[in-house]
């Protein structure tokens, strides 16, 4: 076990990922669900998978991958999530 | 993270505490009592299960995430180290690692947050965060 690339992997996408969009979201939906745990599942759950297609895929995976079309998808599934809480929150 | 346990576990009670299944702020005594106006626009969560609940909240996050993450700048950095590398499965550990701890601490955040700030300005708090990520993922796909 080469301890000194798993510090460095560590460390590298730790700061690459504090303050991130993800981050953020975990903030975000933590805060205002019931479930703080599903959140952290699910998000940890979808980072890890991303990172692991992105080690299975290897270098090709950029060019095959849709990319702005799921972060298209991605960006309106926050909106709609923003839009729904202002919306209740309003009518009351 | 006692209380959410404690509110979790309190609101999995059937039928009488059903109006807890909404994603919402109230207190969970308060909310069973009285239906507000306000919880019509969440009808269908209501009338579904506790666990039901739980899922959405797991689903509706992860693929939101999974999308957003997608060939975003942590997914290229772990990519590039573990094709350089002769180990790219150390690389992908210590990258698990460090995307755990990460979503941890958000949640924490986020939980900290939400009993510190009032049920209404924690909602709007929370909606110009999201729209927030919104325009940074449309920015994203545009640049």
């Amino acid at each position: 076990m080469d301890l000194q690339l798993l510090g460095l992997s560590f460390i590298t996408v730790f700061l690459a990922e504090i303050g991130d969009k993800s981050q953020l979201a975990a903030i975000a939906l933590g805060g205002s669900s019931k479930y703080p745990r599903a959140v952290f599942f699910g998000s940890t759950v979808a980072l890890v998978l991303a990172s692991f297609l992105g080690v299975i895929a290897g270098g090709g995976v950029a060019q095959f991958l849709p990319e702005k079309i799921l972060k298209t998808i991605a960006a309106i599934g926050f909106a709609v999530m923003a839009l729904r809480l202002v919306w209740c929150s309003d009518s009351e | 993270m006692e209380t959410a346990n404690f509110k979790s576990i309190e609101s999995q009670k059937p039928s009488q505490d059903r109006v807890n299944t909404v994603i919402g702020h109230g207190e969970p005594s308060e909310s069973s009592l009285t239906i507000k106006p306000s919880q019509n626009c969440q009808t269908s969560v209501l009338q579904s299960t506790v666990k039901w609940s739980f899922w959405t909240v797991f689903s509706s996050t992860f693929i939101t995430i999974f999308l957003a993450e997608m060939g975003d700048k942590t997914q290229l950095v772990t990519l590039l180290m573990s094709a350089e590398s002769q180990s790219p499965w150390i690389v992908f550990l210590g990258a698990a690692m460090a995307l755990v701890s990460t979503s941890l601490l958000g949640v924490i955040v986020g939980y900290w947050l939400s009993k510190k700030l009032s049920p209404k300005t924690l909602d709007l708090t929370v909606a110009i965060l999201l729209l927030f990520i919104t325009g940074w993922l449309i920015s994203d796909v545009i640049s």
